[in-house]
């Protein structure tokens, strides 16, 4: 029972916001609005067990996706809306791409079967001892080369952006 | 598993002797464990080792092979270009930068996972995106690395939506697997669509038309050691990794992308030889020149049956033609520039660089005792019967290419020296590649 409230608070809070994030005039409102809507989606995570995905999702959207963004938005100084004026073919462009897109989504749901899940079942999949277990047997290899990759993305972000550096390049 | 160890740990090495100040044992630790890697391939010659036993990576013969060709092509680019590298005095990230794609050359060469293909692609061309813009002070090498990090990360997500829906018909990431559903159902649509994708990904990886559009772009931009690195290679590495994933695991798919395959061999022949041919910067003709070498690589996997040998030659012998004549540019471009009259009159300055550079030239043309001729006879012989269209196509456009390229090397000897000086650089390398190039052909049997 308790599970139900809080998965309709979750949904208000979600949907609510999202509808915020849109409609509010100042970006960083918006982005804040943003934020709020992937807590509790977050929030829905968790009560589907799936608590990897949600501390995941808090980390990487919540902490460093829309710190990044909040900081471009402070950084140039977006802080006034400007209204562009937009020509009325690309708004007819827009609302055709969104019908088209409304259509294909209704469609799927329409004829998609829905997944059924035994909600008193705990599922394996989301438990990061699961996620531990996978990674470090079956993926060991990928994993590992994963951190050469990152190190090797990490070395390049220093030297683009490293500052006494000898310009007499060839 | 020893080869895979040298190759990641490499680039941490590197920058571990840069923090204690031993920049002078980079190269010779780079090139020690280069011929390590060598030495690894011989060493293993003969056993296929499953790494770790995870299905992920198999070195087997095509692996081992492919290996030791790369190996020695980045081992002749170092001793090329470590001079020059040295002289931007940032040799510590970009050596570490170059050993890092290094190892991701390597892994495009023994994959069975499709995870690690694509962890392979993304370790190969990272470094590459800062690489060929680390001519920080340069806005030209500026716009190159930018344009080659947009086009490259679209090509990336193509590449991975392909992967996805192969995943989605298969249910598997294992290539194995993945054969045999391919075997047992060559007409399911979402695996024909994942491996029409896929091929953009990689088409646009070697620069094949129509996906080459960036490629003289970046191969001018970036500082000429890099184009070097990239045009031989990464391109080997990534045609290699091409060849394994479509001529083995999709080989039952293949008969329906045969045709697509071929017009796009066509188009980057005809494409890249005759805009050759309009260039008067000596780097960007070259870099045409080596699009136009990304067909006959793509036309490989259109042989007939599992035989790398043609394409493991052509790789090998394009490749130190190309390196050859990248360094000859470089020196020539540091010195005098790289426009078609800076070349005028090279070979009384400097006879000895002319000659290399002609031999080179004459290779990637495919002048007879040269091992770029044989690179091209194998792999026309492979087709012919089975695309003798495409051969026609293929012997055209070298007569075409002819023409570029004798416009440099008649520059060298016609014409009258332009009056500025010019030192040869490091002589007993450039020996050593244009011995290769004449004697290559002897070792033809044994790839």
């Amino acid at each position: 029972m308790l599970t139900e409230y809080a998965f309709w608070l979750l949904s208000f809070i979600a949907v609510f916001s999202g509808i915020a994030t849109i409609i509010s005039k100042n970006p960083v409102y918006s982005v804040l609005y943003l934020i709020l809507t992937f807590f509790s989606i977050a929030g829905h995570y968790f009560l589907m067990n799936a608590q990897f995905l949600a501390a995941v999702h808090i980390i990487v959207y919540a902490g460093a996706i829309m710190v990044l963004f909040l900081y471009v938005i402070m950084m140039l100084n977006l802080n006034q809306l400007e209204v562009e004026k937009r020509s009325n073919i690309l708004k007819m462009l827009a609302v055709a791409s969104a019908g088209l897109l409304l259509v294909i989504l209704s469609g799927a749901a329409h004829t998609a079967d829905a997944l059924h899940v035994n909600p008193n079942k705990v599922s394996p999949a989301g438990m990061v001892e699961d996620l531990g277990i996978a990674l470090y047997r079956n993926y060991l290899l990928p994993f590992e080369l994963a951190s050469i990759l990152f190190l090797a993305a990490m070395v390049g972000a220093v030297y683009l952006s490293k500052k006494n550096l000898n310009e007499t390049q060839a | 598993m020893i080869i895979l160890l040298i190759s990641a740990l490499l680039g941490v090495a590197l920058l571990a002797l840069e923090i204690f100040k031993l920049r002078a044992f980079m190269m010779p630790l780079m090139l020690l464990s280069f011929m390590g890697i060598l030495a690894g391939t011989v060493i293993q010659w003969g056993m296929s080792e499953n790494i770790l036993n995870q299905n992920m990576m198999m070195m087997d013969a095509f692996a081992l092979k492919s290996i030791a060709i790369l190996t020695i092509l980045a081992s002749f680019w170092l001793v090329l270009q470590h001079k020059n590298i040295q002289a931007t005095g940032n040799g510590a990230d970009l050596y570490a930068l170059i050993a890092f794609s290094f190892c991701g050359a390597l892994l495009m060469t023994n994959f069975t996972n499709m995870v690690m293909l694509f962890l392979a692609i993304e370790i190969l061309s990272i470094p590459l995106y800062v690489l060929a813009a680390s001519n920080r002070g340069n806005r030209i090498s500026n716009e190159a690395g930018f344009k080659y990090f947009l086009l490259g990360s679209v090509a990336s997500a193509i590449l991975l939506f392909g992967i996805a829906l192969i995943y989605g018909a298969t249910a598997s990431f294992d290539l194995y697997v993945i054969h045999d559903f391919i075997a047992a159902n060559s007409t399911n649509y979402l695996v024909l669509t994942g491996m029409g994708m896929i091929l953009t990904g990689f088409a646009f990886k070697i620069s094949a038309a129509p996906f080459h559009f960036w490629a003289p772009d970046v191969y001018q931009g970036a500082p000429t050691p890099i184009t070097g690195w990239m045009a031989t290679v990464v391109k080997g590495a990534a045609i290699l990794g091409m060849y394994r994933l479509f001529a083995g695991a999709f080989e039952s798919g293949l008969g329906f992308f045969n045709g697509a395959i071929a017009i796009m061999v066509m188009l980057t022949l005809i494409i890249a030889n005759g805009m050759a041919t309009l260039q008067a910067n000596v780097k960007r003709m070259l870099a045409f020149s080596g699009v136009s070498h990304a067909g006959f690589l793509l036309a490989c996997i259109l042989i007939p049956g599992f035989n790398s040998q043609p394409l493991m030659f052509y790789v090998l012998s394009y490749g130190i033609a190309s390196l050859l004549s990248f360094y000859v540019i470089q020196s020539v471009g540091q010195q005098i520039g790289e426009e078609l009259h800076a070349f005028d009159g090279l070979a009384q300055k400097s006879p000895f660089t002319a000659a290399i550079m002609s031999l080179a030239l004459l290779s990637m043309a495919g002048i007879p005792p040269l091992a770029g001729f044989f690179g091209k006879y194998y792999v026309i012989s492979g087709l012919m019967g089975h695309y003798t269209w495409l051969t026609i196509i293929m012997i055209l456009t070298s007569v075409v290419a002819m023409y570029y390229y004798l416009k440099v090397i008649f520059a060298m000897y016609g014409k009258n020296n332009n009056g500025h000086d010019f030192a040869d650089g490091n002589r007993w390398a450039l020996i050593l590649g244009g011995i290769a190039l004449i004697a290559l052909f002897a070792l033809s049997t044994l790839i």
